[in-house]
């Protein structure tokens, strides 16, 4: 596209009685090196006058528009022009609301932002999207549980083609083991029967979707939309073509033989799983003798909230063991079935469940810590229990004990053993080999080949679930195109289960969609742009297919890299992470946030100090200050980055060597609770800064002269005086040495 | 470290409080609502919180010698506040009704007398006993004097011994009952005729009445009810003193002082029996309607007063045919009183007084509030 | 392919929000109609969320952005849906649009509230501060245009905002209008209410001033609430150190609300920090019943519960007192596993009051029906509408996310089966 430059600065807002729009134009022509002509200024630019003043030059066409007037996060639909490069230059909050009026730091801050816009749009091209041929928009779902089943069936109803996995001979997982089922709708007093049959059947005769049983994934090749899926079934091993994944891989109940302190291993010590077990088989009976149990015990959170075990809840216990001791009194009216909970937990709705089965005369529960489970001869056993509502010290007479054992994702084998084998692998190769000779290798689901491993990583602090990180964004996992689903996630109930799986069938539709278009998908759904690197200066240093938080660059043969496009979520980590520069998005690259930090007019006498901003949290709670028309000092230049992931090197190196006295770097918090909206991306940048030293050791100067700050959007009020501080530390250390060359 | 107390549940205790009116029992999720809204309950170790889980699971032990069942007043305020509809108050009424049946001797006459089976049976007893007292006689003629149908020597034959059973089996059934709490409930220190003379004076004051909130109203109608039977009590021993060492002969004219305690005291018993009726119904959403066990307690009553009254405007009107047959039943229902005393939730005069008494003695309850 | 019809979502919270974007995002129109002058419903009130403690206007930009860059989104404030007739892939609505009395020349540049002589009582702040007549929720408000209470402003009689208004964006002659939308699906996404604890006779809402409930607390320890921030107690505005929390207020409750409103202990738990951070010598106390903090929530609470500053006691607060000399608050419970009765003092009192679905006081037009308690039941929904979140059973924003994805799905085969 041949660029044809328009440049408009709207007075409104303050802007025209904050600076001298004459003098703007000028610096803004002279340093953007533009013609003065093409440089307009309009009253209200948002206005219907205005917007149709701009309207009239792009059907004279002028296709490339700088508009200096608000914030590009406000009057979106005014300022949307289809088919243009629009580069908002952000006069007003920075500007107009934050900083003296008349001011020559005003004005000097307002050319500097002009300049910058001017040549952020000289440096950027229209983007066209990059779509890869032959995608399949076929759904991969694993696991044929109640999960799995939902995914499938939601997807296929949505008009997809479905394949379906399941490791079990036969579908239904551990929703077809159960005698009764929870209630899941209004009254909930009622026990139901398992839904997942009548599931089956319609998974089974639906014609959309193939199912392969006693199957697992041998591996998983390629992204989104091109994911080359081979399928062990009885020994024999055939690849399909998916686009997305819906991992609903399931639970194991946690291990009863690691509780022998609560007796597991006498034989009427049994588990709830058991006990579906027997209640669907018939009476309730103890295993020692087959007598029927009239004294039945059940131990609640066996195994979870525990330190020792899990330290989670395992959110369906409660209600379990509600429903199987309703098992207990309807199969025999003169038993007994005792709980000895910590809590009894039933949220929302679920609480009239509770209430329903507890008003039973053979229903009698207390709080309790369980201390032990022993003999009371016959077979029979004593529940001893401290801190109970009975007593601080107690013992109960049970003749079957059940454990309301919690749940362990299928994920979470795989992830340990992965993590271990990184830990291995920091120690070097010896090692390495003996963990990878020592370890059992326990069975993986995904079994990606991807250069950052066969598995979705581990997140931290969730003891194995594919979790999301984000509350307001469930199906985030580090793998683009493949979305968690059901208890492989969190520990849930059949209800919560399938809502969460249509979710995640939901997503997949989106990914296949998303890649047919050539648009990213979340967080950045409507992004068009992608990593274009220049391959011939490429040193395969590899450290983009290291840092790339979604394994989106693999390595070929020669170790050289290359993008699977369709993983990538358009962060621009890898632009951050090259040392060579060479990876640009059309509207974003190394070269082009260089350019406007080198525009930057450095005077002798003054302090500049460069703020690089996530543009999702750092750059609106900037915004947000001035909008609060708190004062930002004005010796700081702020530019926003897709995520401070993005943030390369050389930019400090450019910025320094130009004179810039300062640079502070706003990124989301990292770690366990990370705010990041790339995961990864403001830790790595974390990671880099840690090199920052080196370079401005290099340069000789103060590392004090470079910052990076974890902040949220939410702290807009404390912002403006961290920078600040900032500005002060600087001003100590005292100007910049290289301004004088 | 101590040793653990060993649980031993029992469903049909369970189940005999859940048929004795507590059928709300099992929704009590203990979260002590009751024992906080409570304003008769001690700080330390409060009721009725602890005693619904004890119920829930049937651990009969634990209401021996319990005073704290009984120092519940059934204000009810528990079960107005109650998150679940649990009815402590209706609960521990059941548990009381268990404890009657547990200290009566013999223990199975209070399941029969409080057992909706036996309803008829049981008033029918005392009808015969009587009728064979009156020597089966018919309507006698003239003027209307009841000493016609029963003799004087005749009603104090039946009924002073009927008294005596019902206050030695309840007396019997509170030493057992004081024997149980101290064993249990371990006395620290006391002083026991002090005890006893700030329970009297509680009584005589209907003071823990005043501390309900929702049932605020049950201070006026227990307190009429008590004191229509002191008055009457008053006037029937009087009347013997008139009659066996002054020989007047019964009936008293109307403004005899004898007659004039008496009405005093019918017209109080009926006022306050109406009004705990009234009340029943007025808190009947709050507070539950109550169990037969409750209601037995209150036909007998209302019975009483209502024959009572009838037996004498009836008497003054001169019909003969009423007057008498109504006078037969009023006497039923005094002798069933009576013998019932120990069995009935009459009972409770026993075995609350010797609770309130019992905690003060063992220091469970600070000495009395003041009410305001 | 025929043309594709809409996806109607009504409520713009944070499920709304998402059932619409996330419909949008796999090609389907989406339209919300939010009742307020802005989008983000109850969320946009809170502080952080748990257990992460991140702000909610995090997730919120994000979202606003999917919206700004979707041109298969439209939004309709201040609108209310006047009746629903039809069936699946063809749901007549009307909407009324109330007046805004400010139009989308607005710039958000303040000066009408500037000049506003009419103070308010500010809702989104729980009454607990003032708002002029012309005013903006919050700096980070979507849309960001200002708005005009049509029921406090005093109308041309005083017109000074119009005057100040130098973008002619104010319109005090603005009418209600009628929109009519030809829908394929409907989603009910109306949200909740907070549960009105001045019914809690015992417990002093509404008498006792420094007896607040959970969502007062959350606007207290808001940035961009009514003392920025600072958590100090409405009686004096004196840093409120030592705290109570009375969970189950009204919650679990069948003389108020029957079943458990989810979201409280862990809300109370993350209130608890921030008071903690905010005052290192300050302490709290939580009164439970049970602590429900399923799933990893867990981790969370035993972190909160190792802080000694911080103690549980299982027992529900029944009775609530003022000290009417100091302002103090004094509270009576049963602690149940000491069997003590106690009452004890504190500078201020959280009622972790419960959820109420918001038709249980404004039904939703349209042959719906609901439960005794206003919740609406999935399945006796009518073809090609859905309900998601805290309509259907008391949930967190998690959870509102999974349902509220999930049900985007079941628009889409709607859409595909009238389409």
């Amino acid at each position: 596209m041949e660029k044809k430059f328009g440049v408009y600065i709207c007075k409104g807002c303050g802007i025209g009685e904050a600076v001298d729009i004459e003098k703007l134009r000028k610096r803004a022509a002279l340093k953007g090196k533009v013609s003065a002509d093409i440089i307009k200024e309009h009253q209200v630019l948002c206005s219907p006058e205005g917007l149709e003043f701009l309207k009239n030059d792009i059907k004279e066409g002028t296709n490339t528009l700088i508009i200096g007037a608000c914030s590009p996060r406000v009057k979106t639909n005014e300022f949307d022009f289809p088919g243009t490069i629009t580069e908002r230059v952000n006069l007003r909050e920075f500007v107009a609301w934050t900083q003296e009026p008349m001011s020559s730091d005003a004005q000097s801050l307002a050319d500097d932002y002009m300049v910058m816009g001017i040549i952020k749009a000289q440096k950027g091209d229209l983007p066209e999207p990059n779509i890869l041929p032959d995608l399949s928009k076929t759904i991969l779902v694993i696991g044929g549980g109640i999960s799995g089943i939902t995914s499938a069936l939601e997807a296929a109803d949505a008009g997809y083609q479905v394949v379906l996995v399941e490791k079990e001979a036969a579908l239904g997982g551990w929703g077809a083991k159960l005698y009764k089922q929870i209630p899941r709708e209004y009254p909930y007093e009622k026990l139901e029967e398992p839904i997942v049959f009548s599931k089956i059947k319609e998974v089974e005769s639906n014609p959309n979707i193939k199912i392969y049983k006693s199957a697992t994934i041998e591996k998983t090749d390629g992204q989104p939309g091109l994911l080359d899926v081979t399928i062990k079934t009885n020994g024999t091993s055939e690849t399909i073509r998916v686009g997305a994944v819906v991992m609903a891989a399931g639970w194991k109940p946690y291990d009863a033989s690691k509780l022998e302190h609560l007796g597991y291993g006498k034989p009427n010590v049994i588990t709830n799983v058991q006990m579906e077990e027997m209640a669907k088989k018939g009476k309730i009976t103890r295993p020692s003798d087959g007598k029927e149990a009239k004294k039945v015990a059940f131990i609640q959170c066996a195994g979870s909230r525990d330190p020792n075990h899990l330290p989670y809840c395992s959110s369906f216990c409660c209600a379990t063991s509600l429903k199987q001791a309703k098992y207990v009194r309807e199969k025999n009216s003169d038993a007994m079935a005792m709980i000895f909970y910590k809590d009894i937990r039933t949220p929302g709705q679920t609480e009239l469940f509770y209430k329903t089965m507890q008003n039973d005369p053979g229903v009698l529960l207390t709080k309790a810590e369980v201390t032990g489970i022993s003999d009371g001869g016959n077979g029979n056993l004593y529940v001893e229990a401290d801190n109970t509502l009975l007593g601080e010290k107690i013992k109960v007479e049970a003749d079957l004990v059940v454990l309301a054992t919690g749940i362990v994702p299928a994920t979470r084998a795989p992830q340990e053993y992965l993590d271990g084998l990184t830990e291995a692998g920091k120690k070097g190769d010896v090692a390495k080999k003996e963990y990878l000779d020592n370890t059992p290798k326990p069975e993986f689901i995904l079994n990606l080949a991807y250069k950052q491993g066969p598995e979705i990583p581990s997140l931290e602090g969730a003891y194995g679930f594919a979790d999301s990180g984000f509350i307001c964004f469930q199906y985030e996992t580090r793998r683009t195109g493949i979305y968690a689903a059901g208890c492989v996630k969190q520990p849930m109930t059949i209800a919560d289960a399938t809502e969460d799986a249509a979710g995640a069938a939901l997503k997949a539709i989106q990914c296949v969609e998303h890649v047919a278009k050539g648009i990213a998908v979340h967080p950045r759904a409507w992004d068009i742009t992608f990593p274009d690197p220049l391959m011939i200066k490429c040193t395969s240093c590899k450290r983009c297919t290291e840092e790339c938080p979604f394994s989106a660059i693999e390595e070929d043969e020669k170790g050289t890299p290359f993008y699977k496009i369709n993983r990538c979520r358009r962060c621009g980590t890898c632009m951050g992470a090259c040392p060579e520069r060479i990876v640009s998005f059309k509207d974003f690259s190394v070269d082009l946030v260089g350019s406007m930090i080198k525009s930057i007019e450095v005077d002798e006498d003054e302090f500049r100090i460069i703020v690089l901003a996530c543009e999702n949290d750092a750059y609106p709670a900037l915004d947000s200050a001035a909008i609060k028309r708190i004062k930002l000092n004005p010796k700081v230049r702020i530019i926003p980055v897709r995520c401070l992931g993005s943030m390369n090197l050389v930019w400090v190196t450019d910025a320094f060597s130009k004179g810039i006295d300062g640079m502070m770097l706003l990124g989301c918090k990292y770690g366990e609770n990370y705010q990041c909206h790339f995961i990864k991306g403001s830790e790595l940048a974390n990671y880099r800064f840690s090199k920052v030293k080196e370079t401005l050791d290099k340069l000789q100067l103060e590392s004090d002269r470079c910052q990076l700050v974890q902040v949220a959007i939410s702290e807009y009020d404390k912002l403006p005086q961290m920078i600040e501080d900032f500005v002060a530390r600087v001003e100590e250390i005292g100007p910049n040495p290289f301004k004088e060359l | 470290m101590a040793e653990a107390t060993v649980i031993k549940p029992d469903l049909d205790f369970v189940k005999g409080v859940i048929a004795s009116g507590g059928e709300s029992l099992k929704k009590c999720y203990q979260c002590a609502t009751c024992s906080v809204v409570c304003n008769v309950t001690p700080d330390n170790n409060p009721f009725p919180r602890k005693e619904m889980v004890w119920a829930q699971w049937g651990l009969s032990d634990k209401f021996k010698g319990n005073p704290d069942v009984w120092l519940c007043h059934q204000c009810n305020d528990c079960t107005a506040y109650c998150p679940r509809g649990a009815k402590p108050g209706e609960v521990l009424g059941a548990i009381r009704k268990q404890s009657i049946q547990q200290y009566s001797v013999p223990g199975f006459m209070s399941g029969l007398v409080n057992s909706k089976i036996f309803f008829p049976i049981i008033f029918l007893i005392p009808a015969l006993i009587l009728l064979a007292v009156s020597g089966f006689s018919s309507i006698p003629e003239g003027e209307i004097k009841f000493i016609k149908l029963f003799s004087v020597e005749a009603i104090q034959f039946t009924f002073t011994p009927a008294l005596i059973f019902g206050f030695a089996i309840g007396i019997l059934g509170l030493m057992k009952f004081w024997k149980d709490m101290k064993q249990t409930g371990g006395v620290t220190s006391g002083n026991l005729t002090g005890s006893i003379v700030e329970t009297a004076k509680e009584f005589l004051g209907h003071s823990r009445f005043k501390d309900c909130t929702v049932s605020r109203d049950r201070f006026l109608s227990h307190f009429l009810v008590v004191y229509g039977f002191v008055f009457l009590g008053i006037a029937t021993a009087i009347g013997v003193l008139y009659i066996d060492f002054m020989h007047v002969e019964s009936p008293f004219s109307l403004g005899h002082p004898v007659k004039l305690f008496g009405n005093i005291g019918a017209i109080a018993l009926l006022l306050g029996v109406l009004l705990m009726i009234a009340n029943r119904f007025k808190n009947a959403a709050k507070v539950g309607k109550g169990s037969y066990f409750d209601w037995l307690l209150i036909f007998i009553i209302f019975t009483i007063a209502v024959s009572g009254i009838l037996a004498e405007v009836t008497r003054l009107a001169d019909k003969a045919v009423l007057a008498y047959p109504i006078y037969f039943v009023h006497l039923v229902f005094v002798f069933s009183l009576f013998i019932y005393l120990p069995y009935s939730k009459l009972a409770h005069i026993f075995y609350r007084a010797t609770a309130i008494c019992f905690a003060k003695y063992s220091g469970r309850e600070k000495p009395l509030k003041t009410s305001n | 392919m025929a043309e594709k019809k809409k996806v109607l979502v009504i409520g713009g919270g944070f499920s709304g929000l998402t059932a619409a974007v996330e419909t949008a995002e796999a090609g389907f129109d989406a339209v919300i109609v939010e009742k307020t002058p802005f989008l983000g419903g109850r969320v946009t009130q809170l502080n952080k969320y748990f257990p992460k403690l991140c702000p909610p206007n995090c997730g919120l930009e994000i979202n606003f952005k999917r919206i700004k860059n979707n041109t298969d989104i439209a939004f309709h404030t201040l609108a209310e849906v006047e009746s629903i007739s039809g069936q699946e892939g063809n749901y007549n609505v009307t909407i009324k649009l109330n007046p805004r009395f400010i139009n989308d020349k607005c710039v958000g540049c303040n000066a009408c509230t500037e000049v506003c002589p009419v103070q308010m009582p500010n809702e989104f702040n729980f009454g607990m501060d003032n708002t002029k007549a012309a005013y903006i929720t919050h700096n980070q408000a979507f849309p960001f245009k200002y708005v005009i209470d049509g029921k406090h402003c005093k109308g041309k009689s005083c017109a000074k905002c119009v005057e100040a208004c130098k973008y002619d964006a104010i319109n005090l002659d603005m009418k209600p209008e009628t929109v009519n939308l030809n829908v394929g699906a409907v989603v009910l996404a109306t949200g909740w209410d907070l549960y009105d604890v001045t019914k809690l006779d015992n417990l002093g809402a509404g008498k006792i001033k420094n007896v607040i409930t959970n969502m007062q607390m959350e606007r207290l320890a808001s940035p961009n609430g009514p003392t920025s921030g600072k958590i100090l107690r409405p009686s004096d505005g004196k840093e409120a150190k030592n705290i109570a929390f009375v969970q189950c207020a009204g919650s679990r409750d069948e003389n108020h609300l029957p079943y458990c409103s989810y979201i409280c202990c862990m809300a109370s738990l993350k209130q608890a920090t921030y008071l903690r951070e905010q005052y290192p010598d300050s302490k709290v106390r939580i009164f439970y019943i049970d602590i429900r903090t399923p799933g990893r929530y867990e981790q969370f609470y035993w972190k909160v519960k190792e802080d000694p500053n911080v103690t549980l006691t299982k027992g529900k607060v029944a009775k609530i007192t003022e000290d009417a000399s100091t302002g103090d608050v004094e509270v009576t419970v049963e602690d149940v596993l000491a069997g003590r009765k106690i009452t004890e003092k504190y500078d201020m009192v959280v009622l972790a009051a419960g959820m109420v679905p918001s038709t249980k006081a404004s039904r939703i037009p349209g042959e719906i029906s609901y439960t005794h308690d206003g919740f609406v039941v999935p399945s006796y929904l009518k073809k090609g509408m859905f309900a998601v979140g805290t309509l259907k059973s008391p949930v967190d924003v998690a959870k509102s996310v999974q349902d509220a994805t999930g049900v985007a799905i079941k628009t889409i085969q709607s859409a595909r089966r009238s389409g």
